[in-house]
C-alpha cells in the first residue's frame, strides 16, 4: 500500500465496512433474527393478531402433541418424504446420465426435463388437475382406458392411496429438474481420462458408474437428498390445489396443518409451536446441508490463500 | 444397445437423439395440454370425447376473458402486480446484498467473523419457521396487504450475500490496491470494478430471486387480502375458484396458467446456463 494514503483515509475505508453492511443487517435483524426470537416467544403464549398474548408455558406444544390430527399429518408427510425423496433423487440422476450422453439437439430435452422445476406451482398444478379430470374424456383417463390399464374413468383424488400416488408423481415430474441440473453440473466435472483408463482395464458400465461416477458426485447427492427432505416437509401447494387435504384428511401435511391452525383459525402461538415441531424433524437435514455449505466456504477460502 | 452394434457411431447417435427428443415431448405433455386447452372454448374442452390435440374450433376467447375482470379478479392486473413485485424484489435484493457481500469478503473489521457465521448459521433454519412470526411482524408494521409485505422480508435473506461473497473472494487483491493508489474509494471500486467482475453471479442470483418472487404462493396467500393487490398465483386460484367447480372455468384458468409459465420458459431458454450455475454453486466445493 502506498504511503500517500493518509491515516484518515484508511480509517474511513475500514469504518465504511459497517455502512456497506448496514442496509442488509437492518432487514436481516427485522425479518430473520426478530422472527426467530418471536417464533420462540409465540410458541409459549396464546397469541393472536389482536389482544394481549397470554403466557401459557408448554400448553401449545402439549396441545399439538395430544392432537391426533397432528400425528396424522406427521405420518402423511413422513411417508411422502420416504417415497418422494429417493424417487426424485434417483430419477434426477438417471435423467442427468441420459442427458450427459452425446446427442444432437441438446436444448430441447433440457427444456423439457428441467424447465418445469422453475415453473410456479399453481400453473403446473392447474394443468395436472385438468389432465387428471374425473370424467372419461379427461386426458389421463382417456389414454389409460385406451391402453387397457384401467377399465373405466377414475376419480383420482377420491382414494387416499391414489391421491398420494398422484401427488408424488406430479411432484417428482415438477421438481426433478433441479436435481438434473445439479447432477449434470457434477458429471461434467469428472475428467474423461478416468473413464478411459478404467475402460482399458476392462471395467463394465456398472463398474464405471460405481467406482468413478458415484464417488465424484457423492457430495452433490448428499446435498440433493437434504434439499429434497426439506422440500418434502414443506409440502403444501400440491395438497392445497389438488385435494384440499382430503379425502377425509388423508393428504393433510404438516405445513397444511400449520396453515389451518395458524392462518385459518388465527391461533398464532400454537402454529408457532407446530413450526418448531417441523423444525425438530428436519433440523438434521438442515445441518447436513449447512455442513456441505461450510465445506465449500472453506475450500473457497483456501483457494484464495 | 446390442441391436445397434452394426451401425456407425453417427447413426447410433442420431437414433439416440430422436429417442430422447420423443421422450422429452412426452414428458412435456402437461405444458402442451395447457396450451392446447387454452385455445379451446370451455364447453367444448369439457365435453369433447376423444380429447383433441388441435383445438376445434380455435378460439382466443379465453385470453380475452382473462384480460377482463371476472368476479372482481383481474388476471392481467395480477400479472403486472407480479411483474412489479418480482422486479423490485430482485433489484432491491441485489443492491442490499452486494455491498454486504463485499464487506464480508474484503474488509477487515471487528465482528466480521461473527456476522459472517451468523449469516451462514441461519441458513439451517427452514423457511416454514419464519411464516408465523413474520406474519405477525408484517401486521405490526401495518404492511398487511401491501407489496411491502412481499418485498421486504426477502431482503434480509443471507443466501445471496453468501453466494456473492464466495465470488468476491476471487477478485485479485492487487486490483484493489492499485485502485486505492489511484484514489479510488471502496464504493467506487465496488461499483465500477467489482460488480462487472462478478456480473455472472449477480445475474444468477437475480434470476433466482426473480423466479422465487414470481412463483411465490404460500406467503402471498397469507398476507394479501384484496383483489387489487393479488399476485398472479393468488389471482389464479381465486379466479378458478370463482367458477364453482374447477372445470367450468377451465379455458380461462389454463390460459392464465400459461401466462404464468410462459415468461419462465423464455427466461429458462435464454439463461439456463446461469440457472445451472446458481443451483450447483449453492451446493458444493471442489
Amino acid at each position: 500500500m502506498s504511503r500517500s494514503v493518509s491515516i484518515f483515509k484508511l480509517v474511513r475505508r475500514e469504518v465504511g465496512a459497517y455502512l456497506f453492511l448496514l442496509p442488509h443487517m437492518f432487514f436481516f435483524g427485522l425479518f430473520v433474527v426478530a422472527p426467530l426470537i418471536y417464533a420462540l416467544m409465540m410458541s409459549f403464549h396464546q397469541w393472536r393478531l389482536i389482544g394481549e398474548p397470554r403466557y401459557i408455558w408448554l400448553t401449545n406444544f402439549m396441545n399439538v402433541w395430544n392432537d391426533s390430527r397432528f400425528w396424522n399429518t406427521v405420518k402423511n408427510t413422513a411417508i411422502f418424504a420416504a417415497i418422494s425423496v429417493p424417487l426424485t433423487v434417483i430419477l434426477g440422476l438417471f435423467l442427468a446420465l441420459i442427458l450427459n450422453q452425446k446427442f444432437y439437439g441438446k436444448l430441447w430435452p433440457l427444456v423439457a426435463f428441467v424447465s418445469p422445476a422453475f415453473f410456479g406451482s399453481i400453473g403446473i398444478l392447474f394443468s395436472w388437475r385438468w389432465i387428471l379430470a374425473s370424467f372419461p374424456s379427461g386426458l389421463a383417463n382417456y389414454y389409460l382406458t385406451k391402453l387397457g390399464i384401467i377399465n373405466s374413468a377414475i376419480s383420482w383424488f377420491q382414494d387416499p392411496t391414489l391421491a398420494w400416488t398422484c401427488i408424488i408423481a406430479i411432484t417428482a415430474w415438477w421438481i426433478v429438474g433441479f436435481s438434473v441440473l445439479l447432477y449434470l453440473g457434477a458429471l461434467q466435472q469428472i475428467p474423461p481420462e478416468q473413464y478411459e483408463a478404467a475402460k482399458l482395464d476392462g471395467a463394465g458400465r456398472w463398474a464405471l458408474f460405481v467406482h468413478i461416477t458415484l464417488p465424484w458426485i457423492r457430495n452433490v447427492m448428499f446435498f440433493d437428498v437434504a434439499r429434497h427432505v426439506l422440500l418434502a416437509f414443506g409440502l403444501f401447494d400440491q395438497v392445497y390445489i389438488l385435494t384440499g387435504g382430503g379425502p377425509a384428511g388423508s393428504t393433510r401435511t404438516m405445513v397444511y396443518y400449520l396453515y389451518s391452525v395458524g392462518f385459518e383459525r388465527q391461533q398464532l402461538g400454537r402454529a408457532a409451536s407446530i413450526s418448531w415441531y417441523i423444525f425438530m424433524v428436519i433440523s438434521l437435514f438442515g445441518l447436513m446441508q449447512l455442513a456441505l455449505l461450510t465445506q465449500s466456504i472453506r475450500s473457497a477460502e483456501t483457494e484464495v490463500e | 444397445m446390442q441391436f445397434l452394434s452394426g451401425k456407425t457411431e453417427r447413426q447410433k447417435r442420431l437414433f439416440y437423439s430422436v429417442f430422447i427428443c420423443l421422450v422429452a415431448i412426452l414428458w412435456f405433455t402437461p405444458i402442451f395440454w395447457m396450451l392446447v386447452t387454452s385455445f379451446k372454448p370451455t364447453n367444448i374442452a369439457v365435453a369433447e370425447n376423444p380429447p383433441r390435440w388441435i383445438p376445434q374450433p380455435f378460439t382466443l376467447e379465453n385470453f380475452r376473458a382473462i384480460f377482463k375482470s371476472a368476479g372482481g379478479i383481474s388476471i392481467s392486473l395480477a400479472f403486472f402486480n407480479s411483474l412489479l413485485v418480482a422486479i423490485i424484489s430482485t433489484l432491491a435484493g441485489l443492491s442490499v446484498a452486494t455491498p454486504a457481500a463485499y464487506a464480508l469478503a474484503r474488509m477487515r473489521f471487528p465482528g466480521q467473523k461473527v456476522i459472517f457465521w451468523t449469516y451462514v448459521g441461519v441458513l439451517a433454519f427452514p423457511g416454514v419457521l419464519f411464516l408465523v412470526p413474520n406474519y405477525y411482524i408484517i401486521n405490526q408494521l401495518s404492511l398487511m396487504n401491501s407489496f411491502g409485505a412481499l418485498i421486504l422480508p426477502g431482503l434480509g435473506g443471507t443466501f445471496g450475500v453468501f453466494l456473492l461473497r464466495q465470488y468476491m473472494l476471487g477478485i485479485p487483491r492487487e486490483l484493489e490496491e492499485i485502485s486505492w493508489i489511484d484514489g479510488c474509494s471502496r464504493l467506487r471500486f465496488l461499483v465500477t470494478i467489482a460488480v462487472p467482475i462478478i456480473r455472472p453471479a449477480l445475474i444468477t442470483l437475480g434470476l433466482m430471486s426473480f423466479l422465487g418472487s414470481w412463483n411465490g404462493f404460500l406467503w402471498p396467500l397469507l398476507v394479501l387480502t384484496s383483489a387489487d393487490k393479488f399476485t398472479l398465483p393468488i389471482a389464479m386460484v381465486r379466479f378458478s375458484a370463482g367458477w364453482g367447480d374447477p372445470y367450468r372455468g377451465i379455458g380461462p384458468s389454463l390460459a392464465a396458467a400459461f401466462l404464468s409459465v410462459a415468461p419462465v420458459l423464455v427466461i429458462f431458454v435464454l439463461f439456463h446456463r446461469y440457472l445451472m450455475r446458481g443451483i450447483s454453486l449453492g451446493s458444493i466445493g471442489k
